[in-house]
């Protein structure tokens, strides 16, 4: 059987050289962390030593950071940015792009302006975040105390508020949802819409019964984006609370910083471990959901 | 007869309305509702995103004092002092030129990097093809910070800990995903029939990918090149990992040091956030159709 013609193996030896320096990043970056990470996060590893595995200790580092209290706060914190991430989010974020999509006066405006959170430094968007919401003379607290004179709230710094402002770091700025719905809703043929108006469907029902059920594919891709930024938050937390007060706003890129620093690199890895395994699920799980690999039209 | 009539013209009065935009449509209290909603919403879109940063850039030019008695109050004057204290006290145009090196540097490799590649998977084919890009982009699924040991460990063990080369290094397998899906989809844009037309006049396999297929690929690569920047530019989370001294940091981790050194300094703060966060912003608006138009496709930036 011959696959390739003679002209097309010609070129084999220059193709290959030409994929050589990505593949040689693909394996530095990708390939050999991952399977390194995978291994490791079994054996006892402090950082100067080799690691050390035995099947007594196979679980070592996943009981030391179970037993951890900052880990069960992780992954409650998790468990509930992801709640609010799937859901106000993702929510905000389709709503904008279902007004964007009636094209309403400066709707380009918006769509341009609404970006420039996302186009900045994540570092330093925390720390803008820190100012507005310092209890001296952050934009926030002074806006209430024009109603509330008596309002004292030290948001990084005291519990349970610190959880909600790290929340309201990334909350609204959810324009890559907006943008990716936007798209898909972009992409409904226009004779659907001709139908259903012929049919004398109103334009709650056309947005209802026809627009969201067919950006169901945006809307599953916005969910897996939204919940997978909350597992790698790292920025808003490390420049903003550290993860306090106490453990109010723990997170695992946290966790994993400190036992690197620590030298501590099964722990490290056991923690990536987990970060991945949670990536993987919340999409497969998305994607059975929103049923995302059957075609939509 | 007459019900036969009415469909069409209705249709066609509606489909103007869409195209004169919503505005035009019939006034109901509920269309006026909706309205009103609609652009209380975008208000507070506009607002969120662009009031913290319009804050900052003002307080910049505020003195200390000013800034905590009348946070909202509007500058009196625009004296720059802060800034040229930042840059000439703190060292700060030593963190820009490494910004600048570092995030032009990883650009420029990996976009060529990544353009040969994407070249030869659109216009060729050869074994293996499909399962190296499926690989390949599947390298968008894992978590950036997953790999924080093996790369950390990489960078000790190539004795490149606190140097720029090592945050070149990292950052150059930023983007693999994004950057093949955007230069992929240009190159097979490009017709196969100027590919043979090389071929039959002789062009090597280099000369047809320099001259023939890369200056045809100028909206991709601008659009990749755009997102990788943007993403090494504001890159933190390495960078703070893998270097230590002031010599060798980076805008984004300068933050966190003038942070400690300004404490309460908020004008000087206040001017180095402005700067750092400025030539994102005039980037992005310099190249927003490309940005947007990607970031849709992609989902992902940088």
């Amino acid at each position: 059987m011959k696959r390739y013609s003679r002209l097309e193996r010609r070129h084999f030896p220059a193709i290959y050289l030409f994929l050589l320096p990505t593949l040689i990043l693909f394996a530095l970056f990708y390939v050999i962390p991952i399977i390194t990470v995978f291994f490791t996060s079994f054996t006892k590893w402090n950082g100067f030593n080799a690691p050390q595995f035995s099947f007594d200790t196979i679980f070592y580092n996943y009981k030391k950071l179970f037993s951890m209290s900052s880990f069960g706060k992780s992954l409650q914190n998790l468990g509930l940015w992801s709640l609010i991430a799937a859901t106000l989010h993702v929510g905000i974020g389709a709503l904008v792009a279902f007004i964007l999509y009636q094209k309403p006066k400066g709707w380009k405006f918006v769509r341009g302006v609404y970006m420039i959170p996302n186009v900045i430094s994540a570092a330093a968007w925390a720390m803008i975040y820190k100012f507005i919401f310092n209890n001296d003379f952050g934009l926030l607290n002074n806006a209430i105390r024009l109603m509330n004179p008596s309002f004292n709230v030290n948001w990084f710094y005291q519990s349970p508020a610190a959880f909600w402002a790290v929340t309201f770091t990334w909350l609204f700025y959810a324009v890559i949802v907006c943008m990716v719905v936007l798209a898909d809703l972009m992409a409904i043929p226009k004779e659907l819409h001709e139908a259903a108006e012929i049919d004398g469907a109103s334009s709650v029902q056309r947005t209802f019964l026809i627009d969201l059920p067919l950006c169901r594919n945006s809307l599953g891709t916005s969910v897996i984006i939204s919940v997978t930024s909350r597992i790698a938050m790292y920025e808003a937390i490390a420049l903003t609370t550290r993860g306090g007060p106490g453990n109010d706003t723990a997170n695992l890129a946290l966790i994993l910083v400190k036992a690197i620093n620590d030298y501590n690199y099964g722990l490290a890895n056991a923690t990536a471990m987990l970060m991945f395994i949670f990536g993987i699920v919340v999409m497969l799980v998305i994607n059975r959901v929103f049923r995302m690999n059957e075609s939509v039209y | 007869m007459e019900a036969k009539m009415n469909v069409p013209t209705n249709v066609k009065m509606n489909r103007k309305a869409n195209k004169d935009g919503f505005l035009k449509k019939p006034l109901t209290v509920g269309r006026v509702c909706y309205l009103i909603f609609a652009y209380l919403v975008l208000i507070f879109i506009v607002v969120v995103s662009v009031f913290p940063i319009l804050w900052v850039i003002l307080s910049s030019f505020k003195s200390n004092a000013a800034i905590l008695s009348s946070p909202f109050a509007l500058p009196d004057t625009f004296n720059f002092d802060a800034y040229i204290s930042v840059i000439n006290q703190y060292s700060f145009g030593t963190y820009a030129i490494n910004s600048v090196i570092i995030s032009f540097g990883a650009t420029a490799c990996s976009l060529l990097f990544f353009s040969m590649a994407a070249y030869v998977i659109a216009k060729y084919n050869f074994p293996c093809k499909s399962l190296i890009y499926v690989l390949l982009t599947l390298t968008l699924l894992v978590p950036g910070h997953t790999k924080t040991q093996p790369i950390f460990s990489l960078i000790m063990n190539l004795n490149l800990y606190d140097t720029k080369t090592g945050v070149w290094l990292v950052y150059l397998a930023n983007g693999i995903a994004m950057s093949l899906f955007v230069l992929k989809a240009t190159f097979m844009s490009i017709p196969q029939s100027l590919n043979e037309a090389a071929e039959i006049d002789g062009a090597s396999f280099t000369r047809t990918f320099w001259q023939i297929n890369l200056p045809l690929a100028k909206t991709g690569l601008s659009t990749a090149g755009i997102l990788m920047f943007l993403g090494n530019w504001n890159e933190y989370y390495y960078a703070a990992l893998l270097t230590s001294s002031a010599s060798n940091r980076t805008l984004p981790v300068s933050l966190a040091f003038f942070n400690q050194a300004f404490s309460y300094d908020y004008t000087r703060m206040f001017a180095a956030l402005t700067m750092v966060v400025l030539p994102g912003i005039i980037i992005y608006m310099l190249a927003q159709e490309q940005v947007q138009a990607s970031v849709a496709a992609t989902g992902v930036k940088g």
